[in-house]
């Protein structure tokens, strides 16, 4: 821990990144197929289960205040907002867990970081809550604890607590949360894999929206080994993490590519792909 | 031979300064010109050039306060951030420059305000107990008043000059 | 020869004698009537509406304040960055018009200087509020811990802790030390309690000249630091919006404009507590109405220049191409918050004209309403660019959401200016609020130059 470390180490800390070959090993991503996606919500529920988010109630959510790490969001075109029930497009959002992402710079006591394996993390426990990682969150899927849930609000009167998930915390007022893609069951998996001196190896470990997405809309693996379904994904719709225009944008030469990146154009190198809605009328 | 302190107050700066130009040219001895001080209201630089050059040490604390701030601000962050919170944030290298610089400003102002402040304090010899010093509250109200040691003998000439310069009032101790 | 004709009204009488400079001061010091009691009473009464509703907040959760996802930010980080503005005045009389030899900012520069500690207080005030876990706010300072976690340097928020610290600490410093020879005053001129106070205060100020000498310089190097300073410092809180990405913050021309709206709060303030002061102690000798003139066409300049940058903005931002920059701006004059877009650009852009009539500037009245009117186009600017933006940013989802504050951020915003006036209030009955020293130099000088013009 020196000055000596420091110079030693001069070219790797000056990098920036997203650079090609950053992650070698490991490197979680996700592809979400809007074609498939029904907006059954079946991925909310299950994230709910399974991150022991709280139920805010009826009124604290028509206040915005809700607490769902992921979100189906529905949009219709021009017209067709007289029948709500029928013909909206689908987009489940969740943290984009950016390489880049513009709320790990601001945070003042840096709760939120890039971990090596390539998720945004947050630590619940370094928060003060100042909603800055918020504020700079183009996406914002950034939640807050506005309340002091299990204790004050009772979000999980007698016997909810039994259902609460043990592999993570439950959150207390002040703090701010967002997706991980269920980390916890990443380290779970690469534990195991490590004991038995092994990679992980893809479709062993899913998030919880994955798992319970029944049209498989939503693909989950690891984007550095080649062979993952996630990876193939992302390879047959010529999407690269560390660019910031893919082929798809750049010039309307292959008109038959899905895959695309939101707000690419801001830079922060999302890990999610969304494949486009296959429309049944000449786009 | 026992020396001996005299405080003369002047209504103005002009019968001050009068007066010292005066004790200057008498050239009296035993009486040192840098122990000639004035105690006045406000700060007057012409009267001050009577007394001569006299140096003004503080700009060297100033200096010394403001790399000190601006190198202690550098190196505090540079070494935190690529030793123990290296993790990489948005993005950016591990030492970006930019927030570095803001930083480093703001330290070196910040060490030089407060050494300067410092060197004030030990320049100008405050804190310091206003009863073991010759002092009139006419001062801080309109008077100017000239501050002389020198040993008994000089003592009266000082006196006499002061006193054809329509000194008002004239204060003696002894040092000592 | 030149007769002298007593056309123009002076800043100052040259022949006011020294002894009554004190004695006018000094009265000002003297035991407290019923009617500063009153009025304290009425500061601490908002101070403790702010007290509770921060108590029900701080029980309940951030929740009652109305925020929600996206609108994070509300009237506390808008208010946070008004009284940090605010205090841009003091180092504007103290230290630039210092250096520029303005000598009609000598009777008025001690409040300003004060108004600017108490600002920086303020705002202070308003990081911990904002917080969702003030208890654990000492996060936010490089200390060694067995963690080996230290503050992101990265944040622009950590830069306002930094910068702000070294600004508050600069500006007490600045103000302690300019203010010995007048503690020296006081300690001269007072009795029981107060002698032991000011004795203490005074450090044993004796007015020696190489006591004067290295004060000169001493003041003159921290005034000299304290300009980049406060530049630095509203540039780095600007920094925390135009660090961003999100529309309508993304401005490369923020950190001039917060500056130039500071520069114009802070003079504002300045007019209004300049007209409460010479009422209150009768300083008509020493806050002349020509000082009072000049401050307000300082005031006037320094409007136009926040107005050119306020139009700037709109301007570069109409033309460009970025689309939903352009929506924002469109949706701020258009949308749910229009009425407050337009009455701060009003209140901004308009009302400063009236400071261009002569018979204006001289009615106190007019002046009184006209500051505190130019102070809430001000505190509309800095609400205008927080909560807009959320309401409209990248993020079609997040559209259709209209914010509005709730009663407990109100009380808050209410309960600071009852702490702001509470500390000036103390301020004002324990430092002299008038700057002796620097009056009677003045005087001197004014004096001097009398005498070498009749001489011409």
């Amino acid at each position: 821990m020196s000055l000596e470390q420091t110079i030693n180490d001069w070219t790797k800390i000056r990098q920036r990144h997203p650079l090609p070959g950053s992650h070698p090993d490991l490197k979680w991503a996700m592809a979400i197929d809007l074609d498939a996606c029904t907006g059954c919500n079946a991925c909310v529920v299950a994230c709910y289960a399974e991150n022991n988010l709280p139920v805010v109630g009826k009124e604290k959510f028509a206040a915005g205040q809700a607490m769902h790490w992921i979100r189906i969001e529905r949009y219709w075109n021009e017209g067709d907002e007289v029948t709500p029930h029928q013909g909206a497009q689908f987009l489940p959002m969740l943290c984009q867990q950016c390489e880049a992402a513009p709320c790990e710079t601001v945070c003042p006591v840096g709760a939120t970081n890039h971990t090596p394996d390539g998720l945004n993390s947050q630590v619940y426990n370094r928060c003060i809550g100042s909603r800055y990682c918020s504020a700079n969150c183009p996406y914002k899927v950034r939640y807050f604890n506005w309340y002091s849930y299990p204790d004050q609000e009772k979000a999980w009167p007698e016997p909810l607590p039994m259902q609460l998930n043990p592999d993570l915390t439950v959150r207390t007022k002040g703090v701010m949360e967002k997706c991980t893609f269920c980390v916890q069951r990443l380290m779970d998996a690469r534990n195991t894999a490590r004991n038995e001196g092994r990679g992980v190896r893809d479709g062993e470990v899913l998030t919880a929206c994955a798992q319970a997405c029944p049209t498989s809309a939503i693909t989950f693996g690891n984007l550095s080994d080649p062979h993952s379904m996630v990876a193939q994904k992302w390879r047959l719709q010529r999407v690269e993490l560390d660019k910031d225009r893919q082929l798809k944008d750049i010039d309307g030469s292959h008109p038959g590519l899905r895959g695309y990146r939101i707000f690419e154009d801001l830079r922060p190198y999302p890990s999610i792909m969304y494949l486009e809605r296959v429309r049944d009328n000449q786009a | 031979m026992t020396t001996k302190r005299l405080l003369g107050l002047f209504n103005d700066f002009d019968q001050a300064s009068a007066a010292l130009r005066e004790l200057r040219d008498a050239n009296l001895p035993y009486l040192d010109w840098n122990d000639v001080t004035i105690k006045s209201p406000i700060e007057h630089p012409d009267v001050e050039d009577v007394l001569g050059v006299r140096s003004i040490p503080i700009r060297n604390y100033t200096l010394v306060g403001a790399l000190l701030g601006g190198s202690l601000g550098f190196l505090g962050l540079a070494t935190s951030q690529g030793n123990f919170f290296s993790q990489l944030k948005g993005g950016k290298p591990i030492i970006p420059l930019p927030p570095d610089f803001v930083l480093t400003y703001e330290m070196l102002i910040l060490g030089g305000v407060y050494i300067t402040v410092l060197g004030f304090l030990i320049c100008a010899g405050l804190p310091h107990r206003v009863k073991s010093d010759l002092y009139d509250v006419k001062v801080s109200e309109d008077q100017v008043g000239v501050m002389v040691k020198a040993n008994a003998h000089c003592i009266t000439e000082v006196r006499k000059i002061f006193e054809s310069h329509k000194v008002l009032s004239i204060q003696e101790e002894v040092v000592r | 020869m030149n007769t002298v004709t007593q056309a123009k009204e002076k800043d100052i009488r040259e022949d006011i004698a020294w002894a009554q400079i004190n004695r006018d001061v000094l009265a000002s010091l003297a035991q407290p009537r019923g009617t500063y009691w009153a009025i304290f009473a009425m500061a601490f009464g908002m101070f403790l509406v702010g007290v509770g509703c921060e108590a029900y907040q701080y029980e309940k959760g951030l929740g009652v304040s109305a925020m929600n996802n996206p609108d994070v930010w509300g009237l506390y980080i808008a208010t946070f960055i008004f009284w940090i503005g605010m205090s841009h005045s003091g180092t504007l009389l103290s230290a630039i018009l210092h250096i520029i030899h303005a000598d009609w900012r000598k009777p008025i520069y001690r409040f300003a200087e004060a108004m600017t500690t108490f600002s920086l207080m303020t705002a202070g005030l308003f990081v911990a509020v904002h917080l969702g876990r003030v208890w654990q706010i000492y996060y936010a300072l490089p200390y060694p811990n067995e963690r080996w976690a230290w503050p992101n340097f990265q944040s622009p928020l950590l830069w306002d802790a930094m910068a702000i610290f070294t600004y508050l600490s600069s500006s007490i410093l600045f103000l302690y030390v300019g203010a010995i020879p007048d503690f020296a005053i006081c300690r001269d001129n007072a009795t029981g309690w107060r002698k032991t106070f000011y004795e203490k205060l005074s450090l044993g100020w004796m007015g020696t000249d190489r006591q004067w000498r290295n004060f000169r310089v001493a003041y003159l190097v921290i005034a000299c630091f304290l300009i980049p300073l406060a530049v630095s410092v509203h540039s780095i809180v600007a920094s925390d919006f135009a660090m961003s990405q999100q529309p309508g913050w993304h401005i490369t021309s923020f950190p001039p404009y917060f500056v130039a709206g500071a520069l114009y709060s802070g003079c504002a303030a300045i007019i209004t507590l300049f007209i409460m002061l010479r009422y209150t102690f009768r300083f008509e000798e020493y806050m002349t109405m020509p000082i009072l003139d000049k401050t307000a066409r300082l005031t006037f300049a320094i409007a136009m220049v926040w107005t050119y940058l306020n139009l700037i903005e709109y301007s570069s931002v109409w033309y460009g191409s970025d689309q939903v920059a352009k929506e924002t701006l469109i949706q701020r004059a258009t949308g749910p918050y229009a009425f407050y877009w337009w009455s701060m650009n009003f209140l901004g852009s308009v009302v400063p004209f009236t400071l261009i009539f002569k018979k204006l500037r001289a009615n106190l009245t007019a002046m009184m309403i006209v500051s505190l009117l130019l102070n809430l186009g001000m505190w509309l600017e800095r609400w205008m660019i927080v909560t807009p933006t959320f309401s409209h940013g990248y993020y079609p989802w997040t559209w259709d959401h209209t914010f509005f504050p709730s009663w407990v951020q109100w009380g808050i915003v209410f309960g600071s200016f009852g702490w702001f006036g509470m500390l000036f209030m103390l301020f004002c009955k324990l430092v002299p609020s008038v700057s002796m020293y620097e009056v009677k130099e003045m005087v001197f000088h004014r004096k001097l130059a009398k005498v070498h013009v009749r001489e011409a």
